[in-house]
């Protein structure tokens, strides 16, 4: 669906990503993790065409995305920013919505239907006041007109960042629904234990550069990986490391439950 | 990359003025520019703002900025052209509109001088830390410590404006709204909008500062907590003196 080749990209006269390759297929669910500044908002930009890299190309199916115009994506790519407040411009959360399938290209007697869709899926008022929301409504309203236009493709920026934990699950939950209808989802996160839950791949940079790509499993129990990108895997998969390999590789706590019973009932 | 008005750190003999002659001399010029009434005058005073940029060593930035308001300003120029139809006939245009030489002459002294007075501002401004210069107001002029506290936090939040701007642009782009469109009319119509998100943000931050800042005793300071160390000198007085030659010239020619 997407492939990066030999990306570089800067924003003054230092490089913020160097020679980038990375193959995300249709249907996947991509994480993207690193620390803060690495470079992971900028390479969704530059996924998306809102930068152009300054060497290397992007294709999406197969085309260079140079050729396209950013508006003619919008209905191909949902883009949810790091920042909500920044997309929200309307005054209402139906209104925003509707202003986004809109552009998105959707033809005006499908809209409404859509809207209502995206409202309920996000348990959403529509009559809703944009600017008096909390944090939580305010991510779902933005996440939700991403969606809206029901793209193959989306590019999340930290869509759990700032959110309790039922609003985190709710949002991944509905995201994941998505995933499994055969939406592509590429996504930033720092949370290590959704990225565990939900992603299928994982990709994680650090310093402008891919250092490693897998199932989550395989980076999180790869720690020599996780200490060059200053990570921390996901406590249950720390500990499991603690014991070398001598109770596998689980990735629940049920799974490690269940080893660890089994080895008692050996003894 | 810096944004308008924002400070750019140096060491140059600009940046060591005292922050009040910083804000003098852009006055002063700022008059000279409406007092001179000769096209040659207002383009010795712009020459003098783009070398104070030079010696403040942000040549390029201050060419950047003057390449911006010469852009706005062609387009008042042309319409200054087109309204003044008084004087000879220079080049006749369509429906009796006509190219005069009085419409030319004005129309070039208006753009020319509303070039040349904004931009020591800018300059200056940049070279000035917004600290020094509240400090600097409350302490050798008498300003009040809230206005001159207020003053400078309100441009200080113009390029956080100016940088929250372009993202809101970024998300709206990326739902595929089109802003590269030629007709200078809709894309304005296509910004208008986008104030609102702008305008929300900006009073949520503004909220959020004056707060913070009342929560770390704001109220409670006056003239007396601040230490000012600036004074005139030499320097100050040659800039002052130039500034004020330029404004003579103005009145007299
Ligand atoms: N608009 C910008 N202008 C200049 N530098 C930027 C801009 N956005 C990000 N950067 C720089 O690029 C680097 C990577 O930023 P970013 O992609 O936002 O990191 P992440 O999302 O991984 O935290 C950072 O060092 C940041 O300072
Ligand atoms: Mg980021």
């Amino acid at each position: 669906m997407i492939t990066l080749e030999k990306v570089c990209f800067g924003y003054g006269k230092n490089e913020t990503l160097r020679d980038v390759n990375l193959h995300i297929g249709k249907g996947d669910f991509c994480a993207i993790i690193g620390a803060n500044g690495a470079g992971k908002s900028t390479l969704t930009r530059l996924m998306r065409g809102l930068l152009r890299p300054t060497s290397g190309r992007v294709l999406i199916d197969g085309q260079d995305i140079a050729a396209a115009r950013p508006s003619t994506l919008a209905a191909k790519i949902g883009y949810l920013f790091q920042n909500p407040d920044r997309q929200l411009c309307r005054n209402t959360v139906r209104e925003e919505l509707l202003f986004t399938l809109q552009y998105a290209g959707i033809p005006a007697d499908r809209r409404d239907a859509l809207c209502d869709a995206a409202l309920e899926r996000f348990s959403l008022d529509g009559d809703g006041d944009t600017a008096c929301m909390s944090r939580g409504e305010r991510q779902r309203t933005a996440l939700a007109s991403a969606l809206a236009a029901e793209p193959p493709l989306l590019l999340l920026d930290e869509p759990t960042t700032g959110l309790d934990y039922s609003e985190c699950t709710a949002i991944m939950e509905r995201i994941a629904e998505m995933n499994e209808r055969g939406v592509t989802v590429v996504m930033v996160c720092h949370d290590m234990e959704i990225v565990l839950d939900f992603a299928k791949t994982c990709v994680v940079v650090a310093d402008g550069q891919v250092l490693g790509e897998g199932t989550p499993a395989d980076i999180f129990y790869n720690q020599p990986l996780l200490k060059r990108a200053s990570l921390i895997p996901p406590q249950l998969i720390e500990l499991a490391s603690r014991f070398g390999g001598e109770v596998g590789r689980p990735t629940h706590a049920e799974d490690f439950a269940a080893i660890i019973r089994e080895k008692r009932s050996q003894k | 990359m810096k944004g308008f008005l924002e400070y750019i750190p140096g060491d140059s003999i600009l940046h060591r003025l005292d922050p009040r002659t910083k804000l003098l001399m852009p006055l002063i010029l700022c008059l000279a520019c409406f007092a001179a009434d000769s096209i040659l005058l207002l383009f010795v005073i712009l020459l003098f703002d783009v070398a104070l940029g030079y010696l403040g060593g942000i040549g390029k930035q201050t060419l950047r900025t003057l390449s911006k308001l010469a852009r706005i300003m062609l387009f008042l120029f042309v319409l200054q052209i087109l309204f003044i139809q008084r004087g000879e006939t220079l080049i006749p245009l369509i429906a009796g509109l006509r190219i005069t030489d009085e419409g030319l002459r004005t129309a070039a002294l208006v753009a020319l001088r509303l070039i040349a007075a904004t931009m020591p501002l800018a300059t200056l401004l940049s070279l000035t830390k917004l600290d020094e210069l509240a400090d600097s107001l409350v302490v050798r002029c008498h300003v009040p410590y809230k206005y001159a506290y207020g003053v400078t936090a309100a441009i200080r939040f113009i390029p956080e404006f100016s940088r929250q701007m372009s993202e809101i642009i970024e998300a709206q782009t990326a739902r595929g709204v089109e802003f590269d469109t030629k007709n200078p009319f809709r894309r304005i119509a296509m910004v208008i909008p986008l104030c609102v998100p702008l305008l929300i943000s900006s009073v949520r931050k503004i909220d959020g500062t004056a707060m913070a800042a009342e929560l770390r005793g704001f109220n409670l300071r006056g003239r007396h907590n601040i230490r000012c160390t600036s004074r005139f000198g030499l320097s100050d007085g040659v800039g002052i003196l130039v500034c004020l030659a330029l404004a003579v010239a103005g009145v007299l020619l």
